[in-house]
């Protein structure tokens, strides 16, 4: 038997349906279902920006309140993408201002966002709540002023490593004393210093505070006031953690950080002065996620630290931990979930500290719910990645970045193709993945047999032939983004896997082995590919088809190529085609 | 006592209590145009034997506000909704056109777990929904779905 409910009902099932999956599966059932799904979505998450236009988002969703966009593609964030590139909000704020005066959350991801933007959000919105700018630039603290000043009801200000054109401290003091909404606020990758005043009655005028993640230039001395104002912070971020060392200061640290009964979480700690550390000791137990990957202090200090927290979920860390470190937080954190560990002299020429991959087995062995790493280090064998694959099968993420490229096994100097194997092997829900190292053809081929849950995966330096890209396309079923950079990897496989991009988000390849003649053609042959290829050169039209192309951004989009290209990103496409978005 | 008739025939005898719990039942009362016997043509008698049964017990538990009364309570709902699917969207649309919030949403939650983390296949078949697309139309659908909002 066939119901129909009446609108208002299938309309009441579905506002308990929330998840991008539920939500679209929805929308397929029938048409009618398509109808009431559309008008009742409230929110939705574009993982590419250009994969669709704002015309096409508001005419589906006329509904929305929360909308989050990602801009550029992940190599962003090592400078691999110029400048100019594109990203720019505005023209989705601008649509979106006319579409959606309810709108209320806004989060947005490695994308320019000019102070028009911020200033057109603040003025056109009147229930704006959220505002999250992850990895964003373009904007300025003047930008900062008028959400501020004119978002009534803000719950959250998050501007995490966004790069901020810092006119001044004085913003702050833009929030109206009637402003005491405020849950979330993280100014750490701001420079100047705000008014303190301003921020201490900001911070003690809003109750439901939950996060707070001040920037360096806010003093030691200064936090104990703020956190006497804030005793329900759930997260913290402190600013520089240096001064002299004085008890008066001490004790009154450590009185504040006693009276902060919630704290779970903790990060900022730049410029640490090791004596001042054991002001947090009284509120380590209840620490479940620890930042301190800003913290220039020692292995006993470090280790100090950590084996107070004893419930510790996630940790991020400079390598001066050392394996010794690692070996103690492997014995003391036994629900630690996630590990990143960040090199503290990248471009030395020679190791500054004694962190090798036992530190990384070590953690493996010790800490079973152990899923997610990311791990800088200089020297790595076959036998450790093996031993870490079987120590821990329910890996789900793991990034190894061996600084030095092409590093072979140093005690074999074999190639670590049999090591990450184990890793695709044994861990068989592993959804993402980066790869360093000496690796060749068979790598790849272990990844392709192996790595059927894989998602994303990147790959710098790697691979012999053409046939290591293929054994990635044609065999990672789950694939959805793919980033290469220096690999000798060209036309032949990504000609024959055409048809697989289509089912990915997006493919970056650059410094790669991949022709113009291959682009164009790859172009004609699909469609409903924006391929684009980026060369600061200047324009490729004569050179001939042989020639390499810089840097190849591939993605799926449903909006035809994009319109604000920059004159060195180039659609190889039917030039003649126009496309309505 | 209030008396209720459904599109059956079938009468029931509720307290006020419990009648205002029906918000379409309680504006009648309210407008007095509740006369001897409610007439409740869209919903029949074993229906509407079960709406009252909800309200009666959830008129029942008001009265204690302890925790472990309230765990019961949920327990009670979940082993409430336990029945044929048939009987179920009957439920719905009597809580609809009765307008009793609580059970609405009890109920089109219950439908909602149902849809969770199924594909559309499995939802039309679990619902006996024809599909009225064309294939080229659902095509276009899936491919905007996954390639724009995923």
């Amino acid at each position: 038997m066939a119901y129909s409910f009446p609108e208002e009902v299938l309309e009441h099932v579905f506002s308990f349906i929330h998840t991008d999956k539920d939500r679209n599966a929805i929308s397929v059932v029938c048409k009618s279902w398509y109808e009431v799904e559309r008008w009742s979505r409230r929110r939705v998450f574009v993982g590419n920006c250009y994969a669709v236009s704002p015309g096409i988002v508001i005419r589906r969703f006329p509904e929305l309140r929360s909308v989050a966009l990602k801009g550029k593609p992940h190599f962003a964030d090592f400078n691999l993408v110029p400048e100019g590139w594109g990203g720019n909000v505005f023209p989705w704020i601008a649509t979106m201002t006319r579409a959606y005066p309810m709108l209320e959350e806004l989060r947005l991801k490695r994308m320019v966002v000019t102070d028009e933007s911020l200033e057109l959000i603040s003025r056109s919105f009147k229930n704006f709540k959220v505002l999250v700018l992850f990895s964003c630039e373009g904007f300025s603290t003047d930008g900062l002023a008028a959400i501020a000043a004119n978002c009534r009801n803000l719950r959250e200000l998050d501007l995490r490593e966004s790069e901020v054109d810092d006119l001044s401290g004085h913003w702050l003091t833009h929030f109206p004393d009637s402003c005491t909404s405020l849950v979330s606020l993280n100014i750490s990758c701001l420079g100047s210093e705000v008014s303190f005043s301003a921020l201490e009655r900001l911070v003690g005028r809003c109750p439901n505070l939950r996060t707070l993640r001040l920037n360096r230039a806010v003093p030691l001395e200064r936090l104990p006031n703020l956190l006497h104002r804030a005793p329900q912070l759930v997260e913290l971020g402190t600013g520089a953690y240096t001064a002299e060392p004085r008890p008066e200061v001490f004790s009154s640290l450590e009185g504040a950080f006693a009276n902060c009964k919630e704290l779970k979480s903790l990060s900022g700690f730049w410029d640490v002065v090791p004596d001042y550390l054991p002001s947090i000791y009284s509120i380590c137990s209840g620490i479940t996620s620890l930042n301190l990957s800003y913290a220039t202090i020692q292995s006993p200090d470090l280790v100090k630290l950590v084996t107070q927290c004893p419930n510790l979920q996630r940790l991020w860390v400079l390598d001066y931990i050392e394996d010794s470190g690692l070996e103690a937080l492997a014995a003391h954190c036994k629900d630690l979930q996630e590990l990143r560990v960040f090199p503290s002299e990248p471009y030395g020429a020679e190791p500054n500290v004694a962190l090798t991959e036992q530190g990384l087995v070590s953690v493996s062995e010790g800490c079973p719910k152990l899923h997610s790493v990311l791990y800088f280090c200089r020297q790595m064998t076959n036998a450790a990645l093996v031993s870490i694959a079987k120590n821990r099968p329910n890996m789900t993420r793991f990034r190894l970045c061996i600084l030095e490229p092409e590093t072979p096994d140093y005690q074999t100097m074999e190639p670590l193709d049999v090591g990450f194997g184990a890793i695709v092997e044994h861990c068989k829900e592993l959804r993402r993945l980066s790869l360093s190292g000496l690796l060749t053809d068979r790598m790849f081929d272990y990844i392709g047999t192996h790595a059927k849950k894989l998602e994303m995966l990147s790959v710098a330096f790697a691979g012999d032939s053409d046939l290591g890209l293929h054994h990635v396309l044609s065999g990672c079923e789950s694939l959805r983004k793919l980033e290469i950079r220096d690999c000798p990897w060209g036309d032949k496989a990504l000609l024959a896997n055409a048809a697989k991009l289509e089912t990915m988000r997006s493919l970056w390849m650059s410094s790669c082995s991949v022709s113009y003649g291959a682009c164009k053609l790859l172009g004609q042959k699909m469609p409903r590919l924006n391929v684009e290829v980026i060369d600061e050169r200047g324009p490729p039209d004569s050179r001939p088809e042989s020639c390499l192309v810089e840097k190849l951004y591939i993605y799926r989009s449903v909006a035809g190529p994009r319109l604000d290209m920059p004159s060195f990103v180039r659609t190889m496409d039917e030039d003649s085609e126009l496309r309505l978005s | 006592m209030i008396t209720l008739r459904s599109s059956d025939g079938e009468t029931f005898d509720i307290d006020e209590a419990v009648a205002v719990e029906l918000q379409t039942i309680k504006h009648m009362m309210e407008d007095g145009c509740a006369g001897s016997q409610i007439p409740v043509p869209n919903v029949t008698g074993k229906i509407l034997a079960k709406v009252i049964e909800y309200c009666k017990k959830h008129v029942e538990s008001g009265k204690a506000e302890e925790q472990a009364a309230s765990d019961d309570l949920k327990g009670w709902d979940a082993d409430f909704v336990k029945v044929d699917q048939a009987t179920l969207f009957d439920i719905i649309l009597a809580a609809n056109y009765l307008d009793i919030k609580a059970l609405l949403d009890l109920t089109c939650q219950t439908v909602a777990e149902m849809i969770k983390g199924k594909t559309p296949e499995e939802i039309r078949r679990i619902f006996c929904i024809k599909n009225d697309f064309t294939p080229e139309e659902e095509e276009e659908v899936r491919r905007e779905n996954q390639w724009a909002f995923e």
